[in-house]
């Protein structure tokens, strides 16, 4: 089963489209939904939840129209933004107190297990917490209710290497049950390296490729040479060329070139930039 | 809808504290001024506007982007704001009533059917204010909603001056109004009960 299934999905602001969007995430999987800064992420991710309306395309969260099942499939996602969008007068002990009424799988100890974990102070005001704190204290809010389905927009943005890691950490603690499965929004491509499963990347509300991983890193290679060395390349291993800093980069499909050939693993970062800047 | 509610105690619950303060002082004026019809209007004013503070505090926090991940329908996201108000007023009064009579034991003001017929008129104009301020506020956010606010004050006085002529005496409609004003608390709940519906059809139309 699907975790999450989009297809077609169709949203026009004044300046900005997403372009019938497709892809899934499996059950149990990590998907990395990476793009530049206003590639469509959040507005996908906003669809998805029904915080902006969509204008067409179908939206299936646990096989479910996301619309028509809102609530009860509300009850089984946990969700982190880029920053804690609670009033900044409260502080997290108050903030349990509240989520007990909210939710009714809301489990207090693990909650409060998670914020000695990350030594978020449990009676400190939110507007006294730094970004990090605040970051640690959203992502225990997501998880105390026991979700199955974690939607994260760029969770780790801003955020310094050792709390990165510390929370990538957490996330994986969490995809030890396989009946779950995280979204994770992200342009930092190392944090996907490191949890993904999958990979989706989104372009100018168009997306470019949704494939897993390990095909990326391991089927993909990137080619270094001048222009007559590239033309050498069989043209249907070619995937993408840009102008590299000794002539010519392409990426290819390693299978496709003969060894002879030297070729570099890719890094997600790599393909990336191949895929947004580069031309066919 | 209880989380919402707990939730917003919680945010205004400093702001309560704060004007505590102001109220202790009004308290103390009104003693001396013999009125107490005035520091029941202003408890009453007071404390039901914190509906208003608990919308901004979400505002400022882009709340609505959270609340609406999470297993709460929109209708009840707008409701709780209007249960909020109306449990404030009616904690305003409960806290007023006794000062109330308290001041009026020591100045031997009796209590007059003058008396009831302020408080009806209090209790409708904070009703009547909420139905008017909720919707304003989820459409328009609270810094347009203030303009759009005192726009909204100002056009009916601006339209009545323009148009004083036309208007007839308006002193004989009063008093005869002036008997079914212990029906007015009531249509002022109806109003805002239409007004909740209004703020509910603005709210599942707002993105977020």
């Amino acid at each position: 089963m699907n975790a999450i299934e989009i297809h077609d999905l169709h949203k026009g602001f004044e300046g900005f489209f997403l372009k019938d969007i497709s892809f899934s995430v499996p059950q149990g999987t990590v998907m990395g939904f990476v793009g530049e800064n206003g590639a469509g992420k959040t507005t996908t991710i906003k669809c998805m939840l029904n915080l902006i309306k969509k204008e067409y395309g179908e939206i299936l969260l646990f096989g479910k129209d996301h619309v028509e099942h809102e609530l009860s499939i509300k009850n089984d996602i946990g969700v982190v933004f880029d920053d804690l969008h609670v009033p900044e007068t409260l502080n997290a002990t108050q903030l349990d107190k509240i989520m007990r009424k909210v939710f009714q799988t809301w489990d207090s100890d693990y909650y409060f297990e998670r914020l000695a974990q990350f030594k978020v102070p449990k009676r400190k005001k939110i507007k006294e917490l730094s970004r990090g704190m605040r970051m640690k204290l959203s992502i225990a809010l997501a998880l105390a209710h026991h979700p199955k389905l974690l939607i994260l927009d760029e969770p780790t943005s801003g955020l310094d290497p050792i709390i990165r890691d510390e929370i990538l950490d957490l996330f994986l603690a969490f995809m030890q049950d396989e009946t779950h499965s995280i979204l994770f929004s992200s342009h930092i491509t190392s944090d996907l390296e490191k949890i993904a499963d999958y990979i989706t990347l989104i372009h100018n509300g168009e997306i470019l490729l949704s494939e897993s991983k390990d095909a990326l890193l391991y089927e993909y290679g990137i080619f270094k040479g001048n222009s007559e060395e590239v033309n050498d390349l069989p043209e249907h291993a070619i995937l993408r060329t840009r102008p590299g800093a000794f002539g010519i980069e392409a990426l290819v499909l390693k299978n496709e070139v003969n060894e002879a050939f030297r070729l570099e693993r890719p890094s997600i970062e790599d393909i990336m930039l191949f895929f947004v800047k580069g031309s066919v | 809808m209880v989380g919402l509610i707990l939730k917003d105690l919680m945010t205004i619950q400093r702001q309560m504290k704060a004007q505590a303060f102001v109220l202790i002082f009004l308290l103390v004026m009104a003693i001396f001024m013999q009125q107490s019809a005035m520091l029941l209007a202003v408890i009453v004013f007071i404390v039901t506007i914190q509906a208003i503070t608990a919308l901004s505090y979400d505002e400022q926090s882009k709340w609505d982007k959270y609340a609406n991940t999470l297993p709460i329908s929109k209708a009840d996201i707008v409701f709780s704001k209007y249960i909020l108000s109306v449990m404030l007023m009616i904690f305003g009064l409960v806290m007023a009533l006794p000062i109330l009579f308290f001041i009026n034991f020591f100045t031997n003001n009796d209590i007059t059917s003058e008396f009831f017929l302020t408080f009806n008129l209090i209790i409708t104009s904070a009703l009547c204010l909420l139905a008017v301020l909720l919707p304003i506020y989820i459409k328009f956010g609270s810094i347009k909603g203030r303009i759009v606010l005192i726009a909204f004050c100002f056009i009916p006085g601006f339209l009545t001056g323009m148009f004083k002529e036309y208007i007839p005496d308006m002193t004989q409609t009063f008093l005869y109004l002036k008997q079914y004003v212990y029906l007015a608390p009531l249509g002022g709940l109806i109003l805002l009960c239409l007004s909740s519906l209004v703020s509910t059809a603005i709210y599942k139309r707002k993105e977020f």
